[in-house]
């Protein structure tokens, strides 16, 4: 065991299924010689070779299509694209190749590829480099849309995403890629890739988030306990499939649910929580249900970009919204 | 450190090009030593080097155009945080990891009931827990709540709502939770003026007291057995109406003037009696004042509300016969009850409490 950032157990993981599978091949702009710009896939060039670790050109639609490929034929790609924002050229590939070929060969063929790209806001970038559009991928059927949260729950997701059968989705939180270390044990034991995880315990409001919010989620559920508002705190992980069955069981518990999420809010993931509880959960409602988004516009530049995050507070004022406004 | 970016030189310039290169790989440079000139579209800058080390690599060549967050130059060792434009904050702090897969165990359900069934349950006063449900798989209906208040209605008894009902609720809880101990004394106040407003001296003597006593201004949690002391005393303050009993907080008052102290004293009542008391000051409270002398009574003993440890009671003035050089001589006096937490503080503690409350209210002025 010991204690790594997020980035390390990305690292880490992808470090471990190299080496435990052959058919793993890793491929991306600067992936190899530089070891990735945020240093994702350092050290992997020089054990396993420029044949599994390859740069390619700057060309996105490329990467995300030679994973097809490579896929198809029976090895397992793991495609890095630098970030979320740069994924667009590849969408083509992606949505309509990777995300069909199950189905449009009968099951004969399958796409066992993870896309992987850093996404978020946070981190002073330019433009094209802020952007949460994981709603994009969770729309389309297909695809598998993973985010981790925690150093240790990177490590176990990328491993299950590597391994399954199918694309999957990854995408990490750069704003959280060195901010905290936790313990990894290196035991190449995968997470599970259809459930959500339950952080903190509560009885009073459901909160389900995910990325890097849950650190503002986190640290506003230890100020509303103070106040005796008592958060259960789920990470929801995977993105899509959406494990309802557990936030239907904590909403039956405590009756008030709030998504808190980074990317805008008009069709996004917390307007399908929030119809699927009403839908579901109706009847246990105290209050109805609450998004917690960023705004509808693209993140602005650096200097303003900390109006656009979500912050403790937001979080802490919308639970009291919850729980005083209503029943 | 192991890449220097090209840092923001102000002016909202989003590039400059390299002019000229003072350093070279290979070199020894130590902070604010310069690296390069470069030249925005306004001025030509000297970038120095912020930190001390050596130049294991020049990321640009003279004539190149770079925008802001893009490496200069890779230092030899250090943290290798990438050659990404932007940057990604960094912290050693350690995190313990602990989640459960899927949901935890259920804490039970709730109650099934449509929202506007549970308001109408609300509105008319009722718990819809203790309403048995008719409808599919135990769900309460309408008809149900309203079977329910017809039922409470024809038992001719007032059920209690709002500000009577939270009144009840805290009374019992700090009944079965706190161990009272109560203490009563009197203040002679031979010293004050006659138009001293008792009640903003009161709270400003409990300002003092706390200071002198932080024991007194706590919460306890009888659950982990913990307390926390609060350096900022904030006073809540027992406001009867026709409603009920209210208990707005007046933050801070060790630091405040009596003037503004009987401002906000006023605001209170009349939020109070207009029934619009805002969230925020219903919250924090560390310790309470009542001040039941102003309608009648000499002493009483005051229940705590947890998880506050003390509570401090005003009787009604009195006159009392004392001794001044041996002469008997009419004095005005205060009688003071204060009941506090016997888990959360010791009965030292508590009488030194009372003794620094009992002299700032004798003296003649605060």
């Amino acid at each position: 065991m010991s204690e790594m950032t997020l980035l390390e157990a990305i690292n880490l993981a992808l470090h471990h299924e190299m080496e435990h599978d052959p058919d793993v091949v890793v491929l991306g702009e600067d992936v190899g010689v530089n070891g990735g710009v945020f240093r994702a896939t350092v050290g992997l060039r020089d054990k396993f070779g420029f044949k599994r670790v390859i740069d390619t050109p700057l060309a996105e639609g490329l990467i995300a299509g030679v994973a097809v490929g490579m896929a198809t034929q029976g090895l397992k790609p793991v495609a890095e694209f630098q970030f979320q924002g740069f994924i667009f050229p590849g969408m083509e590939q992606i949505i309509c190749q990777a995300a069909r070929m199950r189905n449009r060969t009968r099951g004969r063929l399958s796409c066992p590829i993870v896309y992987r790209s850093p996404y978020g806001a946070g981190i002073h970038s330019p433009e094209h480099h802020s952007e949460s559009v994981e709603a994009l991928f969770a729309h389309i059927p297909g695809l598998r849309v993973v985010i981790p949260s925690s150093p240790r729950r990177a490590y176990g997701l990328l491993l299950s995403a590597i391994r399954d059968p199918d694309p999957v989705m990854f995408f990490e939180p750069d704003r959280i890629y060195r901010s905290m270390k936790s313990d990894v044990v290196d035991d190449g034991v995968g997470l599970p890739l259809d459930v959500c995880f339950t952080l903190r315990p509560g009885r009073d409001i459901t909160v389900v988030a995910w990325g890097a919010c849950i650190q503002e989620v986190m640290r506003a559920a230890s100020l509303l306990a103070e106040q005796d508002i008592q958060c259960e705190v789920l990470d929801l992980a995977t993105i899509k499939p959406l494990d309802m069955e557990s936030i239907l069981a904590s909403v039956r518990k405590t009756g008030r649910l709030l998504v808190v999420h980074e990317a805008c809010g008009s069709f996004g993931v917390g307007a399908e929580i929030v119809a699927r509880v009403t839908e579901e959960a109706l009847t246990s409602l105290k209050a109805p249900p609450k998004r917690l988004t960023g705004v509808d516009a693209a993140v602005p530049y650096y200097r303003n970009e900390e109006y656009y995050l979500i912050t403790e507070q937001d979080i802490a004022d919308a639970a009291h919204q919850l729980m005083e406004k209503w029943l | 450190m192991k890449f220097f970016k090209l840092p923001d030189l102000g002016e909202g310039l989003a590039e400059a090009e390299i002019v000229e290169w003072k350093v070279s790989a290979g070199d020894t440079v130590s902070v604010d030593q310069v690296l390069l000139s470069v030249e925005t579209a306004k001025a030509l800058v000297d970038v120095p080097s912020p930190v001390a080390g050596v130049i294991a690599r020049l990321c640009g060549q003279e004539g190149d155009i770079l925008h802001i967050g893009a490496p200069l130059v890779e230092f030899e060792g250090g943290e290798d945080d990438g050659t990404v434009v932007g940057k990604v904050s960094v912290h050693q702090q350690h995190i313990e990891d602990h989640f459960v897969v899927g949901a935890i165990a259920p804490g039970g359900s709730l109650v099934q009931a449509m929202p506007a069934v549970r308001l109408l349950a609300q509105k008319l006063g009722l718990d819809i827990d203790r309403i048995k449900g008719s409808g599919s798989a135990g769900m309460v209906t309408e008809q149900d709540v309203q079977a329910a208040f017809e039922a409470q209605q024809s038992s001719g008894n007032e059920f209690l709502k709002g500000s009577r009902r939270a009144m009840a609720k805290a009374m019992e809880l700090s009944h079965q939770t706190v161990v009272p101990v109560s203490i009563t004394d009197e203040v002679d106040l031979r010293h004050w003026r006659p138009d001293e407003d008792v009640t903003v001296r009161l709270i400003k003597a409990i300002g003092v007291a706390c200071r002198a006593e932080p024991s007194m201004n706590a919460w306890f949690d009888g659950d982990t057995l913990s307390r926390r002391l609060f350096s900022e005393v904030n006073v809540a303050i027992a406001v009867d109406s026709r409603h009920g009993l209210y208990v707005p907080v007046m933050e801070n008052v060790a630091e405040r003037e009596g003037a503004d102290i009987r401002q906000g004293l006023d605001r209170m009542i009349a939020d109070v009696k207009a029934r619009a008391v805002p969230r925020e000051m219903l919250q924090g409270a560390t310790i309470t004042l009542t001040n039941f002398g102003a309608i009648a009574g000499r002493y009483a003993s005051p229940i705590v509300t947890p998880p506050q440890v003390a509570i401090i009671g005003a009787g009604k003035l009195f006159e009392k016969v004392v001794f001044i050089h041996g002469e008997a001589r009419p004095v005005r006096a205060l009688p003071l009850s204060m009941t506090f937490d016997h888990r959360a503080c010791t009965g030292g503690e508590a009488a030194r409490f009372l003794k620094v409350l009992v002299q700032a209210l004798e003296a003649p002025a605060l």
